[in-house]
Order: C-alpha cells, then sequence, then structure tokens
C-alpha cells in the first residue's frame, strides 16, 4: 500500500480490496491483533511458562534444561510458525512482483507445497524426536545452593507439575491467577491450553472445509439427480444434532487431540458444502464456465482453477465463525471430560474444575478460564463479521 | 398443501433410514467389540474356554451375522423401539428416553418461545432505527452474548447467585425436595424459580442469532418498492412496519427454527450436566461416561429424529404462511 505507482500500473487484486476494506475499521483490527497475540502465546507457550529455567550452573557446569526439554510438539509448533510467516512474506513478496490476473493461481500453489512441507515436517519430527521426560526440581536446587544463576521464564511452572501443598489456591503474588485441584499454576495451564485450542479450531475448521468444498463444488456444479441424492446426504447431516453425534463418537472412538479435531470437521462440513453448491449453481450458467467447459479442460480444472475462486469467499467468512465454533466444541466436550487426556491442559477442563469434587465454587477456576475461551471465540466471530462486510460491501451499505 | 406435505413426509424416509445408519455406522465401525468389552480384560479363564463363549456370544447378539443383516435387524427393532436395556440402569432404554425426553422438551420449548418473544421485537427496533444508539449497542452486545460459552455462564450464575451471600436460586435440579407435597400453585412457582437459570443459559446465544436474523430481513423489506408504496399512501409508520414489513420479514425467520434446534439439543447436554437437571441431556452424558451403548445408540437415533420432525414442522410453517413454497411444490 506504501507504493501507490505499482499499483496503479497493475490494478487492485480482489484480496487486496477485501484487506483494505477490513482495515478500514481499527476495532477490528484491534481484534485481529488479539488473535496475532494468542497465536504468539501458543508459539512461545514453552518459553513464558515452564519450571525449567532458560539457563542454569550447576556445580559449575552451565546447562540449557528448558531448551533440552522441548518436545516434538513444540518443535511441529514452531515449524509451523515459520512456514506461515514465510507464506506471509510470500504474500507481500507476490503483491510487488506478480501480475495480480495470475496471483491466485501462484498463491494456491505456494500453499499447497507449504502445507506438505509442514506436515512431512511434522511426521518427521514425531518420528527422529524422542520423548524425554526431565523431572529435576530446579527451583528447589536453586533454593538449596546447589546450582546458580537459574534465568527461569516468567510464569515459571510447569503445566504437568503437581504441587499438592498448594492446591486450590486463590490468586497470589506467587500463582497469579491462582491453582487448580492439584496445584497446578492456572496461569501456566491457559498459556499452554491456548495451543489446543488454536490448533482444534485451525485443523477441523481445516477438514471441515475442504470435505465441504469438495462435495459442495461437486453437487453445485453437476445438478440434476445427483445434486439431489448429494443434498438427501447433506440433509442427514444436518438432521442429526452435531453435539449429540459427536459424543456418540467420542463414547465409542479412544479421546485424543487428532480424534477430537477429525470428528468436529467430519461433523460440521455441511454449511461449507451448501454455500459453494448454491455459489457453484450461480456460477455455473455464466460465460467464462462454459468457456472452460467447451475448451475440453479436465473436470478439476473447471471446478477447482475456473468456479473455485469466486465461490471460496463465503467459506472464507464461515471458516472465521467455524474456528469460534470449533473452539467451543472443543471446550465444551473438555468441560464434559471428554477432551485431551488429562495433564494436557485445555481451558475446557480447567473451567471444569470451577466447582470443586466436594461442591466448593473457586471462582478463579470459572473467570480465568472462561474469559480465555470468550475473549478468543469473541475475536474470531468479530473477525468472521468484519470479513464478511469486506467481502460484500454492498451488504455493509444495506445493513 | 396436502401433496406438499405429503412429498416432505415422503423425503422424510430416507432421512430418517440416513440416520440410523450414521448411527448404526459409528458404533460398528468402532474399535474393539461389545462381547470383548463385556467379557473384560482376558486371563480369567483359559484360552480355549473364552473362545467358545466369545463365539456363543457372538452368536447370541448375532454378531456372528454379516453387516447388512446386522443393520437390518437392529433396524427392525428401532421401528419397534426396542433398543434394548441400558448396562447402568438395568432398564430398557426406550423407557429410560420416555422418562427424560419430557423434561428436555420442556426446558427447549420454554426456551424457543423466549428466544422467539424476545428476538422478534428486539430484531424490528433495531432495524427501525439502523445505524442509530440502540441497533450499534445491542448488535455489539448480541454478539457478545453469542459468544459467551454456555458452561461458563452456567457455572457463574451458580457460584454466584446460588451460593451463601445471595441464595437467590437454586443451584440443581427441577424442583425442591419436597416438591412433590406441594399443592399446585406453589409447586408450579417452584418449578419456575428452578427453571429461571437453566432457560436463560440456553436462550442468551439464541437471542444474538434470531435477533440478527430478524433484523436483516426487516432491513431487506423496508428497503423494497412495497413499503414505499405504503408509505406514499400516507399509511402511518406502525402500520407500514406491522403490517407491512413485518409479516413478510417473519416468514423465513421461521425457517431459523431448523437451525436453531440441533443447537439446542446440544446444549442441553452441557446445561443439564451443569443444573443437575435429569433430562436426556444428563442421560446422554451419562451414558457416555459409562460407555452405556444401548442407551447412546437410542438416544442419537431419537434426537436425530426429534430435529428431523422440527425441521418438518418449520417447513410445514413456512408452506403455511407462504402459498408460494406449496404451489410451487404441486406443479
Amino acid at each position: 500500500m506504501d507504493k501507490p505507482v505499482q499499483q496503479k500500473h497493475w490494478g487492485v487484486s480482489y484480496g487486496e480490496m477485501v484487506w483494505r476494506e477490513f482495515a478500514k475499521s481499527r476495532f477490528t483490527l484491534c481484534w485481529l491483533g488479539f488473535i496475532v497475540f494468542l497465536f504468539f502465546l501458543a508459539i512461545f507457550a514453552p518459553f513464558l511458562a515452564n519450571d525449567k529455567p532458560f539457563v542454569i550452573r550447576i556445580e559449575g557446569q552451565l546447562r540449557l534444561p528448558l531448551f533440552r526439554d522441548l518436545n516434538a510438539t513444540d518443535f511441529s509448533i514452531f515449524l509451523a510458525a515459520i512456514i506461515g510467516l514465510i507464506q506471509l512474506l510470500l504474500i507481500g513478496r507476490n503483491r510487488k512482483r506478480i501480475d495480480p490476473s495470475i496471483r491466485s493461481g501462484v498463491l494456491w500453489r505456494q500453499i499447497f507445497i507449504n502445507v506438505f512441507i509442514l506436515i512431512t515436517g511434522i511426521m518427521l519430527l514425531y518420528s527422529f524426536i524422542p520423548r524425554r521426560l526431565d523431572a529435576t526440581d530446579y527451583k528447589s536446587m536453586v533454593a538449596s545452593g546447589k546450582a546458580t544463576g537459574a534465568i527461569f521464564a516468567p510464569v515459571p511452572y510447569g503445566f504437568g507439575r503437581t504441587d499438592l501443598k498448594v492446591r486450590e489456591q486463590p490468586p497470589n503474588s506467587q500463582h497469579w491467577l491462582g491453582t487448580d485441584d492439584v496445584g497446578s499454576d492456572v496461569l501456566c495451564r491457559i498459556i499452554h491450553g491456548s495451543r489446543i485450542s488454536l490448533s482444534v479450531g485451525f485443523v477441523a475448521v481445516g477438514i471441515s472445509s475442504i470435505i465441504g468444498i469438495f462435495i459442495g463444488s461437486i453437487l453445485g456444479y453437476s445438478g440434476g439427480k445427483a445434486d439431489f441424492l448429494g443434498m438427501r446426504l447433506v440433509e442427514i447431516m444436518m438432521a442429526v444434532p452435531v453435539f449429540f453425534l459427536i459424543l456418540t463418537i467420542i463414547a465409542y472412538y479412544p479421546r485424543s487431540l487428532f480424534n477430537i479435531m477429525l470428528i468436529i470437521g467430519l461433523t460440521t462440513w455441511t454449511e461449507d458444502a451448501r454455500f459453494v453448491r448454491a455459489e457453484f449453481f450461480k456460477l455455473r450458467r455464466q460465460d467464462f464456465v462454459q468457456a472452460a467447459i467447451s475448451l475440453g479442460l479436465p473436470l478439476r480444472s473447471i471446478l477447482f482453477r475456473h468456479m473455485l475462486p469466486n465461490a471460496i469467499a463465503p467459506v472464507l467468512v464461515n471458516a472465521s465463525f467455524g474456528i469460534a465454533g470449533a473452539i467451543f466444541i472443543e471446550a465444551a466436550l473438555s468441560f464434559l471430560g471428554f477432551g485431551v487426556a488429562p495433564p494436557t491442559p485445555s481451558w475446557g477442563q480447567i473451567l471444569s474444575l470451577g466447582v470443586s469434587t466436594t461442591g466448593r465454587f473457586l471462582w478463579w477456576l470459572t473467570v480465568f478460564p472462561g474469559l480465555a475461551i470468550f475473549f478468543t471465540v469473541l475475536a474470531y466471530n468479530l473477525v468472521g463479521e468484519a470479513l464478511r462486510d469486506a467481502i460484500d460491501p454492498r451488504l455493509r451499505e444495506a445493513l | 398443501m396436502t401433496t406438499y406435505i405429503i412429498r416432505r413426509l415422503l423425503l422424510m424416509i430416507p432421512t430418517l433410514l440416513g440416520i440410523t445408519i450414521v448411527v448404526f455406522a459409528i458404533s460398528r465401525a468402532a474399535p474393539g467389540d461389545p462381547v470383548s468389552l463385556g467379557m473384560g480384560p482376558g486371563g480369567m479363564m483359559d484360552a480355549q474356554r473364552a473362545q467358545d463363549v466369545r463365539v456363543a456370544r457372538m452368536r447370541l447378539y448375532g454378531l456372528d451375522k454379516p453387516v447388512h443383516i446386522q443393520y437390518a435387524t437392529w433396524l427392525w427393532r428401532v421401528v419397534r423401539l426396542d433398543f434394548g436395556d441400558s448396562i447402568k440402569h438395568h432398564r430398557e432404554v426406550i423407557d429410560l428416553i420416555k422418562e427424560r425426553l419430557p423434561i428436555t422438551l420442556t426446558l427447549n420449548i420454554i426456551s424457543f418461545i423466549i428466544i422467539y418473544a424476545v428476538s422478534i421485537p428486539m430484531g424490528i427496533l433495531s432495524a427501525v432505527g439502523r445505524k442509530k444508539f440502540l441497533d450499534r449497542a445491542s448488535s455489539v452486545m448480541l454478539l457478545m452474548l453469542w459468544s459467551l460459552p454456555s458452561m461458563w455462564v452456567g457455572q457463574m450464575l451458580i457460584g454466584y447467585l446460588c451460593g451463601p451471600p445471595l441464595n437467590w436460586f437454586p443451584p440443581a435440579g427441577l424442583s425442591s425436595n419436597d416438591a412433590g407435597t406441594f399443592p399446585f400453585f406453589p409447586w408450579l412457582a417452584d418449578r419456575l424459580w428452578h427453571l429461571v437459570l437453566p432457560v436463560f443459559c440456553l436462550t442468551y446465544a439464541g437471542f444474538a442469532y434470531l435477533t440478527k436474523q430478524v433484523r436483516a430481513g426487516m432491513l431487506d423489506n423496508l428497503r423494497a418498492d412495497y413499503v414505499r408504496t405504503a408509505r406514499a399512501k400516507g399509511l402511518s409508520n406502525w402500520a407500514v412496519i406491522f403490517r407491512h414489513a413485518f409479516r413478510n420479514s417473519v416468514i423465513p425467520v421461521i425457517t431459523i427454527m431448523a437451525t436453531l434446534l440441533p443447537a439446542m439439543f446440544g446444549g442441553s447436554v452441557i446445561i443439564e450436566r451443569i443444573f443437575s437437571i435429569s433430562g436426556m441431556g444428563l442421560l446422554a452424558f451419562e451414558a457416555v461416561t459409562t460407555r452405556d451403548y444401548n442407551v447412546v445408540m437410542g438416544i442419537a437415533t431419537i434426537a436425530g429424529f426429534l430435529n428431523l420432525c422440527g425441521l418438518l414442522l418449520a417447513d410445514l410453517a413456512y408452506a403455511m404462511v407462504d402459498p408460494r413454497i406449496s404451489f410451487e411444490a404441486a406443479e
């Protein structure tokens, strides 16, 4: 945006138009900033809240326990963050170097390659980095004078570390947001819990968008009998109350983070399918699609190169709401005790501890995780709303 | 109209079949089978005998037959509303559901009425005074309500309003312990008192959704030519809004029932768990925690069926207020 001459020369791409419209409102930019902040928390969680020091001197030897303790999950998240950053830089570079008419094709290819690298990378990381368990209590070592020069993270507690001496303590100078039923620091667990929420949101919505786009585009393009039958399928999926369906699946399948993502993704694609189908219905009659068909292009090319870029807008908007919804569902599942296994922190799970087994109401275990869920969901909803207005400015004029 | 209803009812049959297939497929595709689960960990008996018992039990439950026959058998039982026995409660699943269903339905129907009663006027007000203070304030407020997790709200309400300093509302259940001895009106008051918080938790998210839809529909209609004509005729503002614009914008609002319904069914699981209300939601929760598969399958089927009935009702109501729909279908 700082080089208007160049852009006048090239014209403005659809993405840029949407972004400009989106960036008009400071309010939404603030919330987008909040989402970026959440990403920051999720990515750097082990550096922000960890019971292992960055550096420590034990018997004259300098050690780096925190860095040694990073596991495959941490490295996968770093990899995802780096690839995400590279993608953002590439988008910036595309704007300067590539003509808008072919930009989206290039962008899709880049995203495709990056996702491929990411998935391979994560698999490699998980197969090569061994699980380590460093149970050394560095704090007592410092206290007893065995070790010196320790630099701890801002929140010097581990999310899995239990300390029954300080269980169920309200916020104090040691534990800023209090402790839970086994004496873990709540702030630390909330920081680490952001990882679960964000990853569930993104992966679940990714899965549901892909399924929705695929089914919707085929139904919308083919029409006729196939469309009729397919819509009955979609109707069936809509008629099953999603939460009951998820509970049913949870009852039968092992509870892991990936299963939860998969289940949410597999049960929430109907909206996307309907949007894409409706768009494809309209697009099918348009001249450029007819031209593509008469040129004898393969179906794949017609559907995904020619039609999909024109039908993707509602999916993007829906994705933002979908992330909010998935975070909600994950929190609800964890709250009911069907979420990820206990030592892994999740906001819903912390919230479920707000009423202790003796029936006592522990406000700090209710208010803080609840606020975290609320602000995150609100941010995604607001961004989704702004995105919708930006994509369809005519609608904003009207409403 | 009759043609339309028949058409809709016929369309319901494949959808119902589909729901049962989904539920059946989930239960059968799951790792592990009920027989080995029922037999518990190995080592209780020698291998040969365990194998014999296994085969015998497989035959007893019909698990040795091909999948489609298993499905047909199960479906035939479902048609007769026979979902088998609950492992935990040692009772027939259908009896349990019959007992719990009215509670959940009461909760949801009351919530529905309240959602519509609040949202429609609110939507109209913010559409009429659009971009004014009330409209802006309500739109931000509603989005915030929409983003509030119901388990959080429920827990906070119990913690702060039902706790010792205030003691405004009862924290759990649908009636007091000795409610059976009350005469009718005190009983009703007691019941309503218990319903306030759960119903609030079930409704507030719906306000946001429905108000937005009403507002959008009203705005569409207020801009339409016929409204301009009505104003040009010199009709009063209220007549234009209520007799013309409102009546047209209320039509799509009816179909929104279809999207609210499943969400509320899901919501009632959380709400019933928090407020210890023994409805379908709590039954489902307990069934999942105790792996009471018959109950899980029964509830999923019944919930899908009820949901479908809701969709059908919404469609019929839509056709009734908008004659074009049934007319098109009849053609």
